[in-house]
């Protein structure tokens, strides 16, 4: 199967697709791509949702509404101005009408919010939030712990408590997460790891799709140009896509590891200077297991694209075939998504060890918890034999589907395809 | 020993059989010509003989051994419909095609440039393909066949879509490397060039081999001879004359089919003797086209 033929036929498709113009800007524009997503999404939670909020303060009495300003004009977002606090006070019996007198300039928009803290709150810690957006849970992270203080201090004054035993009845309770291994010691664990698994995920997601539909193409540019003809009288059906599917591994391969590079030198070096609460747990033993995993999806993934290409010449029959492609690559990239917020999810746990959308999710798994050895390994398994099984199924359809010409097949055909002795 | 022997292939699709039990020989040192209509099965035939569709049934010997990997690389093939990378530039689809086939070096460059040269392609080397005219890129194709001097060369159709000018030159690499004791094997339609370049040829027809040998046996085999005579004199004599089997009197020319066993030296010779004034004798043998229309029964 590798001859000086195939080397040939490597040789062409990594001059055209790494030199090409197209894998620079992708491998650039991918993690642009991934930190814009990032960003956005941060600048919108941080910036864009409580930007320009007013907010009537409505407490039940005096001492609470002067208590209540003090407080918050001690916070950042008040004396940066993103917040304007307006105490006023309204006795718990008149507030129907406060509220009815202000509900047009809620309405309006005037004010974001009337926040009643009633001198009941003062024993039940029940406070009303009135708005349009009741549910901003951007601006009730901001204001709960702001009036808690203000409600404990309140409740205490006048007891024996410390200014220490008040700090500590103000606080939260804090879980920091530890990770529990056979082999190494117990670690605190931040999201660092999550945010790993994140990137891995994006990562292979993306080149997958990126990758297998370039590989599409390529194979009906062949087929469409009859340049396939000319290179089958020279090699075989089988030398021809190893030769494809080779030359384009190792071209994801390069660009893989230029995005992790960053990671690597995360790793091996003191250059960079993450967060404490973002540190990784990650040593090359995972980014090597990553890339690994990446070359035997690149082989399954590309062998089914090339299959697409041939059977499918033109791209809108191409459009349709693909889709199930696309969908075994979609599918399990959810499910590695959904490991966020629990990476022990069952489903994860099963999708980990299923042909194809093992490839996706075990990297993601692995890099969150602490995967048990045999599942690990029937993993590995499972994805070698899958790639081996699906490469020999679409090196056959590629065989029959790149020189057949006229109109696109029916699936039960393809099936057929499969079926056949040559 | 034959260069190549085809047999008894088969090939079906989705139940329609395109090639039907077919069989020839190609002798070493030769141009054959595998002639038929358009979708009678020649590009079938032929893509079997280079491994590309595989036969229901039969095989392809090649001197004496069943064809594989080593014919594949002794072989130029020019498929009818023409293929080459768009984007390449025309020296790299040239030198690619060339170690496809195991060939690298400075000897190919040098043979890649000479070839180039041939075609009148040199100044356009760098350039890509998609920026050459149609039939440039037709000549570039060709070069990717030859490039790596084949023993075999396999032509479907090559002189379709190519100018006056540019069939010449092919004509010519092609009896060049027949004279250099390679084996060209060519498919086509058109009858004529058949009869002007090739020494064997198979006739096929709905799949089938209908004729198969070398074209003088053939043609031998078919004459009728037909002679359209131009004269001054009366040739009355004839009509008695046991050397002939009809006359035919066309006003300008007249025309006069020989009897088969007599020959058409026998008639000139005669035809002097009687003092009979000759302006043409135009011994008009059967040409492959009216073979093809005499066994396939109807016109292109």
């Amino acid at each position: 199967m590798f001859n000086n033929r195939t080397a040939a036929i490597i040789k062409r498709e990594l001059k055209t697709k790494l030199l090409s113009k197209s894998f620079i800007s992708m491998t650039l524009f991918i993690p642009l791509f991934m930190i814009g997503i990032l960003g956005i999404q941060t600048y919108l939670m941080r910036y864009e949702s409580d930007a320009d909020t007013i907010l009537l303060i409505a407490a039940g009495n005096d001492l609470l509404k002067d208590r209540l300003k003090e407080e918050f004009n001690t916070q950042d977002y008040v004396k940066e101005k993103k917040y304007s606090i307006v105490p006023v006070t309204v006795a718990g019996s008149t507030f129907e009408g406060f509220l009815s007198e202000r509900k047009n300039d809620l309405l309006s928009g005037k004010i974001s919010a009337i926040v009643h803290v009633p001198d009941s709150a003062l024993i039940s810690k029940k406070v009303g939030y009135y708005s349009t957006n009741p549910n901003n849970n951007t601006v009730h992270l901001k204001i709960r712990d702001v009036i808690n203080k203000v409600l404990v201090e309140t409740y205490f004054e006048g007891t024996n408590l410390s200014a220490k035993d008040l700090e500590y009845a103000k606080s939260r309770v804090d879980i920091t997460g530890f990770k529990v291994s056979k082999e190494k010691e117990v670690k605190e664990e931040g999201p660092g790891n999550a945010i790993l698994a994140f990137v891995f995920t994006f990562l292979i997601y993306f080149a997958l799709l990126i990758i297998g539909t370039m590989m599409m193409r390529s194979v009906q540019e062949e087929k469409n140009t009859r340049v396939v003809e000319v290179l089958l009288s020279s090699v075989s059906s089988l030398e021809l896509i190893s030769g494809k599917i080779i030359g384009m591994v190792i071209t994801s391969m390069v660009q893989m590891t230029i995005w992790l590079t960053p990671i690597m030198l995360l790793i091996s070096t003191s250059w960079f200077v993450l967060p404490p609460e973002l540190l990784m747990d990650v040593d090359f033993g995972l980014v090597l297991f990553f890339l690994y995993n990446y070359a035997i999806s690149l082989v399954t993934f590309l062998g089914l694209f090339a299959m697409v290409g041939a059977i499918f010449s033109n791209d809108q029959d191409a459009q349709n075939g693909v889709w199930p492609v696309t969908m075994s690559i979609m599918i399990p990239f959810f499910i590695a998504m959904s490991m966020m917020s629990n990476p022990e999810n069952t489903i994860a746990r099963i999708s980990s060890m299923v042909p194809i959308a093992s490839l996706i999710v075990m990297p993601a798994r692995v890099t969150v918890i602490e995967v048990p050895v045999w599942e690990f390994l029937l993993a590995i398994v499972v994805n070698i034999l899958t790639a081996y099984v699906i490469f020999r199924i679409a090196a056959k359809l590629y065989r029959i589907g790149i020189l057949r010409t006229g109109k696109s097949p029916k699936w039960n055909e393809i099936v057929k395809w499969v079926k056949f002795k040559n | 020993m034959y260069a190549l022997e085809v047999k008894n292939l088969i090939k079906t699709f989705n139940g329609l059989t395109a090639v039907n039990d077919v069989s020839f020989t190609i002798s070493e040192n030769s141009i054959f010509g595998l002639i038929g209509r358009n979708g009678a099965g020649k590009t079938t035939t032929i893509r079997m003989m280079m491994n590309i569709y595989l036969p229901d049934s039969g095989e392809v010997i090649l001197r004496g051994t069943r064809i594989g990997q080593d014919f594949r690389n002794k072989v130029g093939y020019l498929p009818e419909e023409r293929g080459l990378y768009k984007q390449m530039k025309v020296l790299d689809t040239l030198l690619f095609f060339a170690e496809v086939k195991g060939k690298i070096g400075k000897k190919v460059l040098k043979k890649a440039d000479e070839y180039l040269e041939r075609f009148g392609l040199l100044d356009r080397k760098n350039s890509k393909v998609e920026d050459l005219s149609k039939g440039n890129q037709q000549k570039l194709q060709f070069i990717t066949t030859i490039l790596h001097d084949p023993d075999f060369l396999i032509l479907d159709e090559p002189f379709s879509g190519l100018d006056p000018v540019n069939i010449n030159i092919i004509k010519e690499i092609i009896l060049d490397l027949k004279r250099s004791g390679k084996v060209i094997i060519f498919s086509t339609h058109l009858m004529d060039f058949a009869e002007k370049l090739c020494d064997e040829i198979a006739m096929i027809d709905h799949g089938k081999i209908i004729l198969s040998g070398s074209l003088p046996e053939i043609k031998n085999r078919f004459a009728e001879d037909n002679i359209t005579l131009s004269f001054n004199g009366d040739i009355s004599f004839l009509r008695e004359s046991r050397l002939v089997e009809s006359i035919e009197d066309f006003g300008n020319t007249t025309g006069i089919k020989v009897k088969k066993e007599a020959g058409t030296q026998a008639l000139l010779k005669l035809l002097v003797e009687n003092n009979i004034n000759i302006s043409s004798f135009d011994a008009n043998q059967i040409s492959l086209h009216d073979i093809f229309i005499k066994l396939a029964g109807k016109e292109e």
